[in-house]
């Protein structure tokens, strides 16, 4: 009996440890942003970088002091805001069509969206940033959500849902006089709840952190997003580690957020997908 | 109240699909394309000299450029690495992770936490432990664990370190995310499997073999092929923490197009670095997707 | 006045099973029929095609007179009860009983009152603001009901509506429906595979077979006048014992060669006329399990019982088929008075009445009896 919960204690032992060490890194980046810019590169080598002495927001001030954080938040927000809601739309009308409505060129239309699946971005972000330039179209908002509204994954997502479901409510909904229109707004989306919110957090989360396509059409810091905020923040003089850290703090906690509050969900979408 | 004709079913469901449609073609179908054409022309961004097509020069001269061929074989090299040293890593915290353990759902957030970070901020804060310093995070800890041997480096802009640093920058953000596929999946396995073999005999090892993995193949193919692809796509931290340096000895596929493309205006020259990119993951896709469905059951 | 009738209809999938051949039947202004077959045999696919979920490959539609081929299910003014009753589950029940009349365009107040009135009707009153999901099988069936009966609808349709419920309930259910048909007078169209519910529920039943009508008639007439072998052996529990014998002529007339016997069917219910034509062939024949009985001794069929099943009041006997036909019927069986010594493996010896025996040509349709005005076939 003992020696059983000895192993059991140590078990989780091993585990947390491991876990620590493997956090280790965020860990750093939270203490380090509540230390003065010297004390984190000093104290790097000694248990001090995770475990700071005592909490100095001093670099929270800074941070806003120095740059427009406000501006890149409110830039992120708004942008992946768009590109979730308006994908919401865009992709779940495509995807039920796909699914249960019949059409002429229905089959091909399938066939090229899950084709359009194995493309990644990066094969078309240079052509892609050639285009809109010429046309003269950079640095706005609209130019970072426009190309993500549209989504092969988001549309694959929705498709698979729709075909779930039962087919009897929507011929029910038939018999008792809806129309397509109807039947898909008030029949079949509040019981897609589940997808929709796998969907939007699924989005959210592929397009927070997007740093190539902001870099490419992003000129000055108008509009510019977080995940390029920090890289040319790093690199201004002069590079204070604290404040930097600090921002990374700020920059992610969104995130973390929303994660946590979603874990069930997106833990279940993501695998779910992978088993299949 | 309307009647449901096919004529009219039609033009509903196109209307449906007309703004995904549109989107797709305007900034998925266009750009590729394009990218296609133009890497057969000599565009150059911002040149007054008039385009002219030039056929596959582009690509004949990309089999001769020393940039882009590290960048290839840098790429290889990372998924030769990081795929297997991932994924074993994430099967091994899936399986210890698959126990009646209380409060798994807080390891598993905890490893699956990087996941989420933006790339550009694991690559920012990556740079500070990877601090050149003799108590840089990463050196310090290195040399505790090599009881004093080891000699502080500066890991990124030293040619031999800097792909290293990166594979161990990826590895960390995307373990998670192969653990809890893994993880999701060994769950599924009835216990009932087990408990039968065990019955005939198994040893836990062998059961390991003989049920658990098997069971796994169909996660373990998704996770392996995710993570090939994500290897080739590797470019935030590259930018970020190295700029392919030094002297392309961390550069990777993508970002030599961006370079190409965005820094030097050699717009055809990144156009054709893009259409190889493609190809490259494509056939990457096909071959392993063939490879595994053979020994799919 | 709403009577449905189809003329010619068929019904043929891309992928080519004929899930309907060429059916012709009129069914009667407030009458209750019945489609009973086992699955597959199209007795859902011809309740969707009415319903207008399906279009028909070939022939006609009509609802009092009017062809309603290319109109659309809520045109046609028929209401249908689903198999498992897609209520909305994100409306409550009175959500759930308000749309179909809101789809209308009803002004509030009538469909206020339709739904209050229905609602008193089925009971519901005191559900309305409840959610399908808190609700039993028994109540989510009414409401399903109710939602249909609002509509005040010409035509009935109900999809095995009783087959996810219990036995009891069934029961219960099965007689409120009955009775709830007979008081609006509304035509309906019932699909069930279940041939009690048949029996019970339908004046007259329509039996198909893979997309074939294999016949219309009340259930005494299916009961005692199969039109062949399939109807023979699906009504009853257990159904008909279909064996094949030869017939022959001997010197009191005609005869059945079975087991090495001969069978007189001098006392039968078959004229010699109609039996002429197969002197000398093999037929198949027909005996109810109900008719056979056990003999102590004398002349009967000697058997060696496979399985025994005591049913309280009487013994099912199960006993390995005499003289199979093809590829049907592995095993006969002989419902008996109870007893508690039969065991399996005994010998035992059953006897049957002569005019308790029903004859079939080769291709298993039904010989006319004695008495019957009519060839037991399938009409309109």
């Amino acid at each position: 009996m003992h020696r059983k919960r000895l192993w059991i204690v140590l078990d989780y032992l091993l585990l947390s440890a491991a876990a620590l060490l493997f956090i280790a890194p965020v860990l750093f980046m939270v203490a380090g942003s509540l230390k003065p810019d010297a004390r984190v590169l000093s104290e790097m080598d000694s248990l001090r970088a995770v475990l700071p002495a005592q909490l100095d927001w001093q670099n929270y001030r800074d941070v806003f002091a120095r740059i427009p954080f406000g501006r890149y938040l409110w830039n992120s927000a708004l942008i992946n805001g768009l590109i979730v809601g308006l994908g919401l739309i865009v992709n779940a009308l495509a995807a039920y069509a796909l699914a249960r409505l019949q059409w002429r060129g229905r089959t091909l239309i399938l066939a090229g969206v899950l084709a359009l699946l194995i493309i990644p971005f990066e094969a078309i972000a240079v052509p892609l940033f050639y285009q809109l330039s010429a046309l003269g179209w950079r640095n706005d908002y609209l130019v970072q959500v426009f190309p993500f509204v549209a989504n092969p994954l988001a549309i694959y997502l929705f498709y698979s849902f729709f075909l779930g479901l039962p087919r009897e409510l929507e011929e029910a909904a038939r018999v008792d006089g809806a129309g397509i229109l109807r039947t898909f707004f008030a029949i079949v989306i509040p019981n897609a709840k589940p997808v929709f919110a796998t969907v939007a957090i699924v989005t959210f989360l592929l397009y927070w952190g997007m740093y190539l396509w902001p870099l490419l059409m992003t000129v000055d810091d108008g509009v510019r997003p977080l995940p390029l905020a920090i890289a040319t923040f790093y690199t201004l003089p002069p590079v204070q580690w604290g404040d930097i850290l600090a921002f990374g703090v700020m920059m992610v906690l969104p995130v973390l957020v929303i994660f946590i509050a979603f874990q069930p969900w997106f833990v279940r979408g993501v695998a779910t997908t992978g088993i299949k | 109240m309307t009647r449901r004709t096919p004529t009219s079913e039609h033009t509903i469901a196109w209307l449906f699909m007309a703004p995904g449609l549109l989107g797709l073609t305007l900034f998925i179908l266009v750009p590729f394309f394009l990218a296609i054409v133009l890497s057969f022309t000599n565009t150059r961004l911002g040149s007054p000299l008039p385009v002219e097509w030039v056929g596959v020069r582009e690509y004949v001269r990309l089999l001769g450029d020393s940039e882009f061929l590290r960048a290839m074989f840098n790429n290889l090299l990372f998924a030769l690495v990081v795929v297997p040293v991932q994924t074993l890593l994430a099967l091994g915290l899936a399986v210890y992770l698959n126990r009646p353990l209380r409060g798994r759902a807080v390891f598993r957030t905890l490893f699956f936490m990087p996941v989420v970070f933006p790339l550009s901020l694991i690559a920012v804060v990556w740079i500070l432990i990877y601090s050149p310093d003799a108590n840089g995070l990463m050196n310090h800890v290195l040399r505790v664990m090599s009881l004093g041997h080891w000699q502080a480096r500066d890991f990124l802009h030293d040619p031999l370190w800097a792909l290293p640093a990166v594979m161990l920058t990826s590895i960390w953000q995307g373990v998670g995310l192969q653990m809890v596929v893994l993880l999701a999946a060994l769950q599924a396995i009835p216990g009932e499997l087990y408990e039968a073999a065990a019955i005939d005999g198994a040893r836990a090892w062998q059961r390991f073999r003989h049920v658990t993995l098997p069971q796994l193949r169909n996660a373990l193919v998704f996770v392996v092929i995710v993570t090939t692809i994500l290897a080739f796509r590797v470019f935030d931290q590259v930018r970020i923490m190295t700029q392919g340096g030094p002297e392309n000895h961390s550069a990777t596929v993508v970002f030599a197009a961006v370079q190409a493309a965005f820094d030097r205006a050699q717009v055809a020259r990144g156009m054709a670095m893009s259409v190889v990119f493609f190809l490259v993951v494509l056939a990457i896709t096909l071959v392993q997707r063939k490879l595994f469905k053979q020994t799919r059951s | 006045m709403s009577c449905v009738t189809f003329t010619h209809l068929s019904k043929r999938y891309a992928d080519g099973t004929q899930a309907i051949v060429d059916l012709s039947l009129s069914v009667a202004d407030g009458e209750l029929l019945v489609l009973l077959g086992p699955s597959g045999c199209g007795k859902s696919t011809l309740l969707r095609m009415l319903a207008g979920l399906e279009s028909p490959s070939g022939g006609e539609i009509r609802i009092d007179d009017m062809v309603v081929n290319d109109l659309e299910p809520q045109q046609r003014n028929i209401a249908m009860v689903f198999q498992n009753y897609a209520l909305y589950p994100h409306m409550s029940v009175r959500q759930n009983l308000t749309f179909p009349l809101k789809m209308q365009g009803l002004p509030r107040q009538e469909i206020e009152e339709r739904v209050r009135t229905v609602a008193e009707r089925l009971s519901l009153l005191e559900l309305l603001d409840k959610q399908p999901k808190a609700l039993s099988g028994g109540q989510r069936q009414r409401v399903a009901m109710g939602r249909a009966l609002v509509r005040e609808p010409k035509v009935f349709l109900m999809d095995e509506p009783l087959s996810n419920l219990d036995a009891e309930l069934r029961l219960q259910i099965r007689q409120d429906i009955a009775r709830l048909q007979r008081d609006t007078g509304i035509t309906t169209l019932y699909v069930t595979h279940d041939q009690v519910e048949a029996m019970t529920l339908g004046r007259r039943i329509l039996v198909l077979k893979h997309g074939v009508v294999q016949q219309l008639g009340t259930a005494h007439e299916l009961y005692a006048r199969p039109a062949n072998t399939f109807v023979a052996g699906f009504i009853g529990s257990p159904g008909m014992n279909i064996f094949a014998a030869k017939l022959h002529r001997d010197v009191q007339g005609y005869a059945l060669e079975i087991a090495g016997r001969s069978l007189s069917l001098r006392s039968g219910a078959y004229t010699g006329e109609v039996l002429l034509p197969f002197e000398g062939n093999t037929v198949q024949v027909g005996v109810r399990p109900e008719s056979l009985c056990l003999l102590d001794e004398g002349a009967g069929f000697s058997v060696s019982l496979s399985a025994v099943e005591r049913l309280g009041h009487e013994v099912i006997a199960h006993f390995p088929a005499i003289n199979r036909v093809g590829d049907s019927q592995e095993e006969h069986s002989a419902r008996l008075a109870y007893q508690d010594a039969l065991q399996i493996g005994d010998s035992v010896k059953l006897g049957l009445s002569v005019k308790d025996l029903y004859l079939f040509d080769p291709n298993g349709n039904a010989l006319p009896r004695v008495g019957d005005i009519v060839s037991p076939s399938a009409t309109d």
